[in-house]
């Protein structure tokens, strides 16, 4: 009853795309659905993507007041049924009531919560066991943490001059926080609540992401054209991953597996693919690409890679394969962010 | 919203940013002001005293671990000669840095402007960059003095000897960057030139231990001429004055319309005597040169005096202007507007706008009207981008040496983030910051001081994939083969 009831929500909110694909599969056949997410900072909404089709299923509003209201960074829940998105208002002030981090439902695409998250929260990061949500402050130069359940905010730490990027260690030990102005990663000791060290990374470093056994964290300097790579164990820099000056990297994301970085190449209008073994670039996809890829999120079956175009409004999708472009889809205006989201299978 | 005549800096508010401001008149007497103390020491410590954050950093930091190895793998792979250096040096432990203002007691409306702005700029710089050396465990000031014309180097000689400072940024116009120059390389002391835009300063008057982060004139003259030839007008009649500088400007932008950006052509010029404005003789030959621009290249307050001469006339043309730092004021945009409706309302170069809306842009202009309830001008972007350039430079050389400081301003590989969305350098052959610049139209009826000017164009621009994005910013000012500097 419950699923039943479960799946006619989906083929409500979903349309009829997915309501065919279901209908056409056998039942031994279900896969889980991967539903993209695309964060559109200027027109206020979310663009959600069935990757069955590629083809766009659903747009969320956000807020009415496009160019005033912008939604930007996204992350997903470790069972992959929520989305979480960070949303603020254009200008920068400390505090302002658009400040907000909201949950999306996967199942129904619908906003199921939000708590205040003030501060200009531009970058939000999900911990590996779902009750927390991290944020980068924008604003006040902070990292905090939110209990998901409550909305609370259970920690606040000082971290550098315009804070961007955020991740949670696999191990939810450590939540690294970047600072665009002040070219730093500032690592903070979840069980002591306490920040336990700063780093110097590279040119306006944006965006963190740790490996997947954990033992590394990734960091994208836009100006510097640089991946750093940091041992988490020793909490220091070890490699430098040069992708050029013009490269202007942004988001990365790591492959399921662990073996391949995906780097959105924002100033290039590239998407730079790491071998994580090597840390040399093994493939600059550019052919297809959308202009100014800003987002980047490989699936969870490590087949397809999305990038949030910002310039040209789209978004391109990558065969992990072949690593090549095979699909161009239109997204809102000034795509920001991307997430892949999962409705399980046996749901 | 204040408005741009009614400038009010609490007195109040500078101190806490913990700058030490110790003033020098124009007969070159100190007028004591306050005790040779590092106010920005001070505040660092006594933050430290309250951040067990910062205590944990200072023994890491005396034990020279992590931090010591993170900045030797980024200086490693920025520099090696820089890695060379820091591999020699215990990790950096105080930076002190010296900046000199133009007073803001003195001179115009216009010389005013310029004056806070830069002085709210380097505010805005000392308050964030105290917090970053913070994190790090380093002791921060930065030490400021008030000087003007040949003032200036006794202000540099006192920053040196009491502000224990390793750098020196100032110099708002030819004679100050100069003299700031040549004494910077006599003491062998790095110099960041912040707004003197003068061509000299980079060729025969070129120095090792000078540094630009003003653009040049060159730059802004190539910029404009890439601008209005674009826009489509052939016809130019220049105005310039009789000082060698003016001169300088005229025969650059002579070149640029002959060799660099073609499509224009000068159909005449006149020079201005010294406290003589636009005369009806040069009037007259504008009106029958059949120009459709008129480029003032006179200071600013000559190029107020000259638009409502040729405002009277009628004349259905454009005019712009060399951008001087008093000319890159809201304050000069109002003032244009105010003499000149029609024509007064044109297109103006800029080192930085603050309506610039990408890049981060965005983010720094909104910290500075918070702090400051004004719009961040060229002037106090030069300010905190002349105290970041040297903070990082010692950071990133972990010293505060001439020697490694030097070589890290001038390695290629050393890349700065001016909040321009690009990285920015400074050319081997005559150390200019390469750099985008920006083109604002005076807006005809805003009310609102920010909106006076309105963001029309960036030259280069910087979204070109698939080119080289340094031959994209060397697309403005001198090139090697044109430079006389001999470093």
């Amino acid at each position: 009853m419950r699923n039943s009831t479960r799946r006619r929500r989906i083929g409500a909110s979903m349309g009829v795309a997915i309501g065919a694909l279901l209908a056409a599969l056998p039942a031994t056949a279900q896969e889980d659905i991967y539903r993209v997410y695309v964060a559109n900072e200027f027109s206020a909404d979310i663009t959600v993507i069935d990757t069955a089709t590629d083809e766009v299923a659903q747009t969320i509003t956000i807020s009415d007041r496009p160019g005033e209201v912008r939604p930007r960074g996204m992350a997903v829940s470790p069972d992959g049924e929520t989305i979480y998105v960070s949303v603020s208002d254009f200008y920068p002030e400390l505090e302002a009531p658009e400040d907000k981090i909201l949950a999306i439902n996967v199942e129904t695409n619908e906003v199921a919560g939000e708590f205040r998250a003030g501060g200009n929260p531009e970058r939000i990061a999900v911990s590996p066991d779902g009750t927390q949500v991290w944020a980068s402050l924008e604003a006040l130069a902070q990292g905090a943490g939110y209990n998901v359940a409550t909305g609370e905010r259970f920690a606040v730490h000082r971290v550098g001059v315009e804070a961007e990027g955020v991740a949670v260690s696999p191990d939810n030990k450590w939540v690294y926080v970047t600072a665009e102005a002040t070219h730093t990663v500032t690592i903070i000791d979840i069980a002591a609540n306490k920040v336990a060290k700063h780093l110097l990374v590279g040119n306006r470093p944006r965006v963190v992401e740790f490996s997947t056994d954990g033992k590394r964290a990734y960091v994208s300097a836009e100006i510097g054209g640089i991946i750093s790579v940091i041992d988490t164990e020793q909490q220091v820099v070890t490699q430098t991953i040069n992708l050029g000056l013009d490269s202007r990297p942004v988001e990365v994301a790591v492959a399921p597996d662990g073996k391949r970085l995906y780097v959105a190449g924002g100033g290039t209008s590239a998407v730079y693919v790491i071998d994580t073994e090597s840390n040399e670039v093994i493939e600059t996809i550019t052919e297809r690409m959308g202009r100014r890829p800003w987002g980047i999120a490989v699936t969870p079956d490590g087949r397809r890679v999305y990038t949030a175009n910002g310039l040209s409004d789209s978004v391109s999708v990558i065969d992990t394969s072949t690593l090549q472009v095979i699909n161009n889809i239109p997204a809102g205006r000034g795509a920001h962010s991307v997430e892949i989201g999962v409705v399980p299978a046996n749901d | 919203m204040q408005g741009f005549d009614e400038p009010n800096v609490p007195a109040a508010k500078l101190g806490e940013a913990g700058l030490q401001t110790s003033r020098r008149n124009y007969n070159g007497f100190n007028v004591p002001t306050a005790a040779p103390v590092i106010l920005g020491l001070i505040m660092v410590n006594a933050d430290a005293r309250r951040s067990s954050v910062f205590l944990r950093f200072t023994d890491f930091v005396r034990k020279g671990a992590v931090f010591g190895s993170a900045l030797a793998a980024l200086s490693m792979a920025l520099c090696p000669t820089v890695a060379q250096a820091q591999a020699q040096t215990e990790p950096l432990s105080q930076i002190h840095i010296g900046v000199i203002l133009p007073s803001t007691s003195e001179g115009t409306e216009l010389d005013h402007a310029v004056a806070q702005a830069a002085q709210q700029g380097v505010v805005l710089a000392t308050e964030e960059f105290t917090q970053n050396a913070t994190m790090f465990g380093i002791d921060f000031a930065v030490v400021t003095a008030e000087g003007e014309g040949p003032d200036v180097i006794a202000a540099a000689e006192d920053l040196l000897a009491g502000g224990d400072v390793f750098a020196i940024a100032g110099g708002f116009d030819t004679e100050e960057g100069r003299l700031l120059s040549q004494w910077a390389n006599e003491k062998s002391v790095p110099f960041v030139n912040l707004f003197a835009s003068d061509d000299r300063l980079r060729n025969e008057l070129c120095a090792a231990t000078s540094f630009h982060v003003a653009p040049s004139s060159a730059m802004y003259l190539d910029a404009l001429t890439s601008w209005y030839v674009r826009a489509g007008l052939r016809n130019w009649f220049v105005v310039r004055g009789e000082d060698e500088e003016s001169a300088a400007q005229y025969e650059r932008l002579g070149r640029a319309l002959s060799e660099r950006h073609f499509g224009a052509r000068e159909v005449g010029h006149a020079v201005l005597s010294p406290g003589v404005g636009l005369q009806d003789d040069a009037l007259d030959a504008i009106a029958s040169s059949g120009a459709d621009l008129v480029v003032l290249l006179s200071p600013a307050q000559d190029q107020l005096d000259a638009l409502v001469r040729l405002e009277k006339r009628n004349l259905a043309l454009m005019v712009t202007g060399f951008p001087y730092a008093q000319a890159q004021t809201r304050a000069f945009f109002a003032a244009s507007r105010d003499a000149a409706p029609i024509l007064g309302v044109g297109m103006r170069a800029l080192a930085w706008e603050s309506t610039l809306d990408a890049y981060g842009a965005r983010e720094l202009n909104a910290r500075y009207m918070d702090r400051w309830d004004q719009p961040m001008e060229s002037a106090a972007w030069a300010g905190y981008q002349g105290i970041k350039v040297l903070f990082e430079s010692a950071m990133f050389s972990s010293s505060t040496e001439a020697e490694p400081v030097l070589s890290y301003l001038a390695a290629p590989s050393s890349i700065f983030d001016v909040w321009k969305g690009i990285g920015t350098s400074f050319r081997p052959w005559d150390h200019q910051l390469r750099q985008p610049l920006y083109l604002s139209k005076i807006d005809p009826a805003a009310t609102e001081t920010r909106l006076l000017g309105q963001l029309v164009g960036e030259l280069p621009a910087i979204y070109m994939p698939g080119t080289d994005p340094v031959e994209r910013l060397d697309q403005i000012g001198d090139l090697p083969g044109q430079s006389k500097c001999r470093l």
